[in-house]
């Protein structure tokens, strides 16, 4: 555009226009400095002196920029700006750290363009060098925290990795468990029943002389049964994992199953006289793996039967409810009830036992739980020592 | 993946030897751009780039594997044997002049000529050497390359330009011409300037010529100096130029060193 066509500047305070540019460049607000292209310095501004504590005839044709800079700035401009400025004539917004003529240092960003002569070849560098101290600051902060997010997330890695391999480990020892407990159980079987078989033919071919010997004999019968029941029981705990991992859930409908078990329970109370009271009306089917639901319910019901209180005939009412979404499946009894402040925390753990009178291998309320727990459940008890026990079965839907 | 394409290799000129040219640390095989050309009428001219820098294969670099400036000697030599190359004249820069000398003592045959420009076999100074530099100063280089990777560096070029909404910051940054992977540079910073390669030095059975900038503040005249005592035979030849790149600040005179320097293999067969 020529001078001709200008319009004509809008009314300013003169004073701003007599700005002479000489001192612009010398009071700029950041540093300025020319170099050759090896990086001699040959103009400096008046900031960029202030800044360094340098009088200009130290500096000028004496030294290099990047000597200006800490050691390992000056590397990473011989290594990355130098070749970077003769590559393509300009570097932007380069980060250093100068080193000011009592020792201080200075973190600044550096820009520089390279100006070449007629025939290509580099003549001067223009250099822009800008304050950085507070930004920096900051800036340190930022790395600081970033490095500290990376060990952080590192030692979060580990923790989760020794999680996953300790939860590898007990998974594997579990099922060796249960394995263990399998074998041993299916082992101990065939010995004992050949005992309780051949002590069975001893009785009726020996004839015993001790007076005390017939007490024996019959303390020796309730032992091989106790021993009978114990391998019985934990087949059945082991087995029932088992067999979870291969049936399918089903819908079961609750009433004819619950009626099948009580028939299965017969010779355990007085006939015409069922103690039994169903209520399926709130829910009346259940999904699960049948053998599950068979073993926790003839668990439950024949454990109501056997803990009866004396002198009084057992009510045993088995029902289902809805609670929040849940499915609420109880048994409740009128039986001599538990006194769960004290035995509440061990009611449910293996081989426990707390009427040592009634014959039990101390298994069921451990198998019990242990299915409603792979069902996705919870149980729940309340009782009344005298009065009665409830059992509640909190189910998924 | 390919040899050549992990080393993003270039080839031109034409010549029944090749002159293979390794960059240093900083940047890439274009910092060969004034000095290579030169060449291509006599030789096949080979680029590369170390694993790690310029258009590599940024996924090859294993800091175990890069702990040591011999695994890029063996890339070199594998690129070399990928192109069934012998007799070479190696051109190696800053730290591949390091680079090219351990591979023309693992593979003799393959190197008949090595240059090396501003090498030094050791940056840190040591008892009864001095290398020019302190530990310290390493660390302080390292802080300084953490300072530009924080963002406003073209060094984040890569993650910058992986993002298709903003096109337009890739043709912003200036600096990206030598990006590399900000992890993969420290690394390779501190396995470079903590090397110390004097024990290779008199192994070397090919002749080589030293390359010397006048004023070079990473390869300073006196291990100069102590590369030629070291290598049997060598030329020295200090290029009155100032700075750590004299292919770039005084690329004629490099040219006119090399061209001497191998001019006696015209007459040698290959």
């Amino acid at each position: 555009m020529s001078e001709a066509h200008e319009e004509p500047l809008p009314e300013l305070d003169l004073r701003l226009t007599q700005d002479n540019l000489e001192l612009l460049y010398d009071r700029a607000p950041c540093g300025y400095c020319s170099c050759l292209p090896d990086g001699t310095l040959v103009k400096l501004n008046q900031t960029l002196l202030d800044w360094l504590g340098y009088p200009r005839q130290e500096l000028v044709a004496y030294r290099c920029l990047q000597e200006l800079f800490t050691m390992g700035g000056r590397l990473h401009y011989e290594t990355y700006a130098a070749p970077l400025l003769l590559l393509q004539d300009q570097v932007r917004e380069l980060s250093y750290t100068m080193r000011c003529q009592n020792g201080a240092t200075l973190p600044v960003l550096m820009s520089a363009a390279l100006v070449r002569d007629a025939d290509g070849q580099p003549l001067v560098m223009h250099v822009t060098l800008y304050d950085i101290t507070e930004r920096r600051k900051y800036e340190q902060e930022l790395l600081r925290t970033k490095a500290l997010a990376e060990e952080q997330r590192e030692q979060l890695a580990r923790a989760n990795e020794q999680l996953l391999s300790k939860n590898e480990q007990l998974t594997r020892i579990n099922s060796d468990l249960d394995n263990f407990v399998y074998t041993a159980s299916h082992d101990l079987k065939q010995p004992i029943d050949n005992m309780a078989g051949l002590f069975g033919e001893l009785k009726q071919a020996a004839t015993f002389h001790d007076p005390d010997a017939v007490h024996m004999v019959t303390m020796f019968d309730e032992a091989l049964r106790q021993i009978l029941s114990t391998i019985r029981g934990l087949t059945e705990v082991v087995q029932q994992q088992r067999q979870r991992q291969q049936q399918p859930e089903e819908e079961v409908a609750l009433l004819p199953f619950v009626e099948e078990i009580i028939r299965v329970l017969q010779p355990m109370y007085k006939p015409h006289a069922t103690p039994f009271v169903l209520d399926f009306s709130a829910v009346p089917t259940l999904r699960m793996a049948r053998s599950s639901l068979y073993s926790m319910l003839s668990n439950l019901l024949s454990n109501a039967l056997k803990y009866a209180q004396p002198g009084r005939p057992p009510r045993i009412r088995v029902s289902t409810a809805l609670q929040e979404g849940q499915v609420v499946l109880s048994v409740q009894d009128n039986g001599r009830g538990l006194d769960l402040s004290r035995h509440g925390g061990e009611l449910f753990q293996l081989f426990r036992r707390f009427h040592p009178d009634v014959v039990g291998s101390g298994m069921g309320l451990y198998l019990v739980n242990r299915l409603v727990h792979q069902a996705g459940g919870r149980m729940e008890v309340s009782s009344v020592v005298g009065e009665g026990t409830t059992f509640r079965i909190y189910l998924p839907q | 993946m390919d040899i050549l394409k992990r080393h993003n290799v270039t080839i031109s000129g034409s010549g029944d030897r090749a002159m293979v040219f390794v960059h240093g640390f900083g940047c890439d095989q274009r910092m060969w751009r004034l000095v290579a050309p030169a060449f291509e009428g006599d030789y096949t001219v080979v680029l590369l780039d170390l694993v790690g820098a310029g258009k590599s294969d940024l996924t090859a670099y294993d800091p175990v594997r890069y702990n040591s400036l011999q695994a890029h000697a063996d890339d070199v030599l594998a690129v070399l044997q990928a192109l069934n190359l012998r007799g070479v004249v190696l051109v190696g820069h800053s730290v591949s002049a390091m680079i090219g000398l351990l591979a023309a003592n693992r593979q003799p045959e393959r190197v008949a000529r090595l240059v090396l420009v501003a090498p030094s076999p050791r940056y840190l100074n040591a008892p009864g050497y001095t290398g020019g530099f302190e530990p310290a100063d390493i660390d302080e280089l390292l802080e300084a390359m953490d300072n530009n990777y924080l963002g406003w560096s073209g060094t984040m070029a890569p993650v910058i330009m992986g993002n298709p909404e903003r096109p337009e910051l890739a043709e912003e940054l200036t600096n990206s011409f030598c990006a590399t992977d900000p992890t993969i540079a420290r690394h390779f910073a501190r396995v470079t300037f903590l090397s110390d390669n004097r024990a290779d030095l008199p192994k070397l059975r090919t002749p080589a010529l030293l390359l010397q900038c006048a004023q070079d503040v990473l390869a300073p005249l006196d291990v100069g100096r102590y590369l030629h005592e070291q290598l049997a035979g060598s030329e020295l030849v200090v290029v009155d130029t100032s700075g750590h790149c004299p292919h770039l600040s005084a690329p004629q005179a490099v040219i006119g060193a090399i061209n001497h320097f191998v001019a006696p293999l015209r007459t040698t067969p290959l």
